[in-house]
């Protein structure tokens, strides 16, 4: 007995010496380790501070756009028109106004080739703007006045970098740097908020491109996805968990929502065209197939997150209605229903959010055409936001950069609000 | 009258109709007072007189506007001169399509044409025509069979009429339709790709497609010049599809899982309250955004950095796509390793524990390998999300179709290339757009397979510790 | 499990629980706790306990269902550690070492202090794997002729090895509930341990696995000191010497196992011991 004992003793002393031999090698690895994941965790955290840091800087130019005071000589001669009625019916020459009008301005500018690069200064859209200005301001025919016009958007983006003033930047050369410098010490330069961003659709021209058209577009598109989605996602995920007899049927119908909710989106696209458009004549880049695909897209997403919020309303609920004699239907649609509906609209909310990004399955059913009119309605050609955001950033002009980074904002701030809708439902939901 | 003023009728059709049947039943009953006599209640025979209303005349709506179109142009192609209906399927759709056209400004003045106008002229006239035919023979149909079945409900209403069974089994067989749009849509995909990938493997064949070399589709556009051979070898884009998956798989799945692991194994619930969110935003954020930032941010900024090592990276290099696609894919990886570590039992780990393992320990050698296949699951439905990405890699990586397996180099994959041959306007049905749809099949039989292995591992996995 | 008749008697049973009957102290103690608070975030779970185990002894905790038996337990290997909101106050001491001392690593704590828990819990890992566990992350064995030993001997002393001698690359989860639960005894002294710390071991078990644990038990203490949770009341009068009484968070009644059994001296005992609640 006292010698098994002692075995005993020497042995459990050995072992914590053992332990203790290797233990501050172990917990430097449990260190290591515990740094590794701390690494994981703040590489995500990096990530996420990058992206939209970048997205916003270089989204800060959009919110502004500089403007011009320009001497407009509304001379008839150069105008062509003399009557206020000619001018309110579009009639007159209003670049030759225009040109001529800076010529005005800067004298010393002789040469073609440098009186080419003066009028290049404002915006393309100038001579429509002093059109319209005259419009309203009839008065004005023969005489010289001072109107504010867009500045060409590489100016723009000159005066954006606050350069020195005089120096050469990208896109601008030696005189045209001169004759800026001119312009701001003479204090006709504006920076300006850009309104016009929200309420002008695309254009070529960088500085009048808007978001609104694709606005419109993603609107209608996301209605047709809601109107179908919603109730057909709640139809499928109310048969599949109150009525389905277990068979083989019901079984081929859950495999497939589980793939389908893995399918790539593009493949939803392919659909789009090949059926939609293709088969039963459908037109094109209209936000009604747009819809029609978003909704095969979100509709497992829906079905299954409906699914599993009807699963959580307790049987107690059900048996209770069946027992004072309603019918199978009548609890589903009165009892059960309008308990999941919080879930439910959780899961919509999420598949709206998903539908709203979604950019490749669009791009096969023609959504991407350049398309400077807002749509009216749901058979118009359109685009959507997430596609104007790919177009645009396939752009080469600079000031095209600092329009996507704001469209892109658009759409993050869209899906924020979305998503905390989302949030806050469950919470909600889960409280009670 | 458009097919939406028509659907627009036919609700404004069954509401009333709702309205009608409601009066009817309570007039069955002999009033208003001696309703309960009924078998159901008078808002249910309302509602059953108005889905017979709606139901039978939306079908007939929908399936007409299938074959509206295709019936229409064969009656047309019917009454075109011999020689203009024995023009090969090309051209004789680029002659139909500049008919639709024409026809949208109007009917055309026959006055004083040549020849081969007037004929032309003569098939305008006749396609606007036919369409208005049409289109009033579709409306009249339509409300005439709203009307003649919500009549004969209404004779079949009597005192111990069952209207709410046969309402109830109307709604049964609405669920059940809109359940087994999920299987629609699958059959639709597998049609419409298979029927497209056939007629494209009739002018190339399949083994020079999944193994040839050469990826040019631009030559075989010209319609002097048939797909010709090695035009359509798609192994560069597998191959380029591959590398860029490989590149994202190595930043999300340590990333990721190492972020499980933290989050669920060693974070405060502070930590986690703050991380989850700043997670679900990388994973809510649009591919487009992804692609956006890849192709203006990252790309030159790893060609910047290349050259100052003194490499040459292509300013659409595979790693830059690859990078940002492996951060787009963390939080998916990320939030299915969570769930498969959460899924091993707790007193697995507190055996661990109990005995002296550290933590790391326990991780490495419980946690882990019990939660194996869950994470291989995870990763399956990762690469399966990486093949499928498209945005991404249509912004930032490049459309030569180069073979090579250096990261720094151009390459394109097949999500690129589906978008790059069916975006902008051509004919449909050349080998070019037919193309798009065999790399879809292709692209649709892998995500598939790897969708259904993982799905299948993932749940004998829980079975086990259910 | 408490139901409710039993609840409302529990008002009074605060006052009748002063202090803690019995006797307390071991002659030879391997293990001694004092003033033992714990409490989860603002719930006290452990209210003042103060006992010692017995080297070389079976001490047996009993008491009725969330009388925190368990919990206490924990505390005697820090496993509680592991639940962020759970705080524990007062003197833990193993071989007069206290245990929750901030330069105590709990590792080689529980390396000392061994557990074997309520539900069989081997790892998805095969039967030598599982009991090789402990020495291989603790560095006991030098080589793999010495990890064998260790395997080997640890499966006897469990009685595990001659029903496993021929499957020991099997996996461990494929063995029957009782055979699990020796091979998570088997997996816990192959680390040599001074104490084990039973959790509730048999009540997973049919009767007969449960006779061999407890024979096992009986072998083992010649060895290792053990604390052993039970809900059955007669497992805690075969294999135990000293036994335990907590109810709600206090510890009772302590003292010789037949003692307590056969004689009570607390009314809340002799009511547990015969059955009226529990």
């Amino acid at each position: 007995m006292t010698s098994s004992n002692n075995t005993a003793q020497s042995v459990e002393l050995t072992t914590t010496e053992k332990v203790a031999f290797s233990l501050k090698k172990r917990h430097r690895k449990e260190r290591n380790f515990r740094w590794a994941g701390k690494l994981a965790v703040s590489f995500g955290f990096l990530l996420v501070v990058i992206l939209l840091t970048d997205i916003f800087l270089k989204a800060r130019p959009a919110f502004h756009q500089n403007w011009v005071t320009i001497e407009i000589d509304y001379r008839a001669e150069w105008l062509g028109v003399d009557s206020a009625e000619a001018v309110a019916q579009g009639e007159g020459n209003y670049r030759s106004v225009l040109r001529k009008s800076l010529y005005q301005m800067f004298p010393e500018v002789k040469n073609r080739r440098a009186k080419r690069e003066l009028a290049k200064i404002v915006s393309t859209n100038a001579e429509f703007a002093i059109q319209d200005f005259l419009k309203e301001n009839p008065e004005n025919i023969g005489k010289s006045t001072q109107v504010r016009v867009r500045l060409d958007d590489d100016i723009d983006s000159y005066l954006k970098d606050e350069p020195e003033l005089g120096s050469i930047g990208p896109r601008i050369n030696e005189r045209q740097a001169k004759w800026i410098q001119r312009l701001v010490e003479d204090g006709r330069v504006e920076k300006l908020w850009n309104t016009e961003f929200f309420s002008n659709g695309d254009s070529r021209d960088p500085e009048l491109a808007g978001v609104k058209g694709a606005l419109t577009g993603t609107l209608l598109t996301m209605l047709v996805t809601l109107i179908l989605s919603f109730p057909l996602g709640v139809a499928a995920a109310l048969y599949l968990e109150e009525f389905a007899p277990r068979n083989r049927w019901t079984d081929i119908i859950e495999v497939n929502i589980n793939n389908l909710a893995a399918v790539p989106s593009i493949i939803f696209g392919l659909l789009g065209l090949a059926v939609i458009i293709n088969m039963f004549g459908l037109p094109r880049s209209a936000p009604l197939v747009g819809g029609i695909v978003l909704t095969l897209m979100t509709l497992p997403t829906i079905i299954i997150a409906s699914r599993a919020s009807i699963k959580a309303v307790p049987p107690s609920i059900r048996e209770a209605a069946l027992g004072l004699g309603a019918s199978k239907m009548q609890t589903a649609f009165g009892h059960v229903l309008p308990m999941a509906m919080p879930g439910i609209l959780t899961g919509t909310i999420i598949g709206m959010a998903q539908a709203l990004g979604e950019t490749a399955p669009l791009l096969m059913i023609g959504m991407v055409a350049f398309i400077v009119d807002v749509p009216g309605g749901v058979t118009d050609a359109a685009t959507v936001l997430p596609v104007q955001i790919y177009l645009w950033a396939d752009s080469p002009e600079r000031a095209f950069l600092a329009k996507t980074s704001a469209a892109i904002l658009v759409l993050l701030s869209f899906l924020l609000v979305m998503n905390s809708c989302a949030a806050l439902l469950r919470k909600k939901f889960e409280k009670n | 009258m458009s097919s939406s003023t028509l659907i627009f009728a036919i609700l404004f059709l069954a509401l009333f109709s709702y309205w009608f049947g409601i009066q009817k039943a309570v007039k069955v009953a002999g009033g208003l007072g001696k309703v309960k006599h009924l078998a159901s209640l008078p808002r249910q025979f309302g509602m059953l007189t108005g889905f017979w209303c709606g139901i039978p005349a939306l079908l007939v709506l929908l399936i007409w506007s299938v074959f509206e179109a295709n019936v229409v142009e064969s009656l047309l192609i019917s009454t075109l001169p011999e020689q203009v209906q024995n023009l090969p399927g090309s051209e004789l759709g680029l002659y139909l399509n500049d008919i639709k056209v024409m026809a949208g400004s109007g009917i055309v003045s026959l006055d004083g044409l040549a020849d081969d106008k007037l004929v032309t002229a003569q098939a305008v006239n006749y396609y606007i025509q036919t369409n208005q035919n049409a289109s009033w023979l579709k409306t009249a149909l339509i409300i005439v069979i709203a009307l003649a079945s919500v009549a004969y409900v209404v004779s079949r209403f009597s005192l111990d009429f069952r209207a709410r069974n046969q309402l109830e089994s109307i709604i049964r067989w609405i669920l059940m339709a809109s359940s087994a749009i999920a299987v629609l849509t699958t059959l639709g995909i597998v049609l419409s790709v298979l029927f497209e990938s056939i007629q494209f493997f009739s002018s190339v064949p399949p083994w020079e497609f999944l193994f040839g070399t050469q990826w040019s589709p631009q030559i075989a556009m010209r319609s002097d010049q048939v797909a010709g051979s090695g035009a359509f070898g798609a192994v560069p884009l597998f191959a380029g599809t591959l590398l860029i998956t490989l590149i994202a798989m190595t930043i999300s799945v340590p990333v990721g899982l190492m972020t499980a692991i933290y989050l669920s194994q060693y974070a405060s619930a502070k930590m986690r309250s703050f991380a989850k969110p700043m997670l679900e935003i990388l994973a809510g954020v649009p591919t487009v955004v992804y692609g956006f930032f890849a192709a203006l941010t990252v790309a030159p900024f790893i060609r910047d950095a290349g050259e100052w090592m003194g490499l040459s990276v292509a300013s659409e290099s595979a790693l830059a796509a690859g990078i940002v696609m492996g951060v787009m894919i963390i939080p998916f990886v990320s939030s299915l390793s969570d769930d498969a570590i959460n899924a091993v039992p707790t007193p697995l780990k507190e055996g661990s524990l109990g005995m002296g393992a550290t933590p790391s320990e326990t991780i490495k050698l419980v946690l882990l390998p019990a939660a194996i296949p869950g994470i291989v699951g995870a990763i399956l439905l990762a690469v399966s999300r990486a093949i499928g990405e498209t945005m991404i890699v249509v912004m930032a990586a490049g459309m030569a179709a180069n073979l090579t397996a250096n990261p720094l180099e151009s390459v394109t994959t097949v999500t690129v290339q589906i978008v790059t041959l069916l975006t902008g306007d051509q004919e449909f049905d050349t080998p070019k757009t037919l193309a798009a749809f065999a790399l879809g099949l292709m692209l649709f039989i892998t995500t598939l397979a790897l969708n259904i292995i993982a799905l299948k591992v993932v749940r004998k996995y829980r079975e086990q510790y259910d | 499990m408490i139901d409710l008749s039993s609840s409302e008697s529990l008002v009074s049973d605060e006052i009748k629980i002063k202090e803690t009957v019995g006797d307390i102290f071991a002659d030879d103690a391997k293990m001694s706790m004092r003033n033992v608070n714990v409490f989860y975030d603002e719930k006290q779970a452990i209210k003042n306990v103060s006992l010692d185990l017995a080297r070389n002894q079976v001490t047996a905790l009993i008491g009725p269902s969330g009388c925190g038996k368990s919990t206490f337990l924990r505390c005697l290997n820090r496993m509680n550690d592991t639940i962020p909101i759970c705080r524990v106050e007062g003197e833990l001491k193993l071989e007069g070492d206290n245990i929750y001392a901030k330069n105590l690593d709990p590792v080689l704590l529980r390396a000392r202090v061994g557990m074997v828990f309520q539900k069989p819990n081997p790892f998805p890992k095969s039967i030598y794997d599982n009991v090789a566990y402990g020495p291989k992350i603790h560095g006991l064995a030098t080589n793999k002729a010495e990890l064998d030993e260790i395997v080997v001997s640890s499966l006897q002393k469990a009685g595990l090895f001659n029903e496993v001698k021929d499957r020991l690359e099997a996996p461990g989860t494929g063995l029957s509930g009782g055979q699990q639960q020796r091979l998570c005894i088997a997996r816990t002294i192959a680390v040599s341990p001074e104490v084990i710390l039973m959790d509730e071991p048999a009540s997973a078990l049919d009767p007969i696995a449960t006779a061999v644990i407890e024979e096992l038990i009986d072998e083992l203490k010649e060895k290792y000191t053990i604390a052993i949770v039970t809900h059955s009341m007669q497992q805690a009068a075969r294999v135990s010497q000293t036994t335990a009484y907590f109810h709600m968070g206090q510890l009772v009644e302590m003292g010789k196992t037949d003692q307590i059994f056969t004689n009570p001296t607390h009314e809340l005992t002799e009511n547990y011991i015969t059955g009226r609640f529990g």
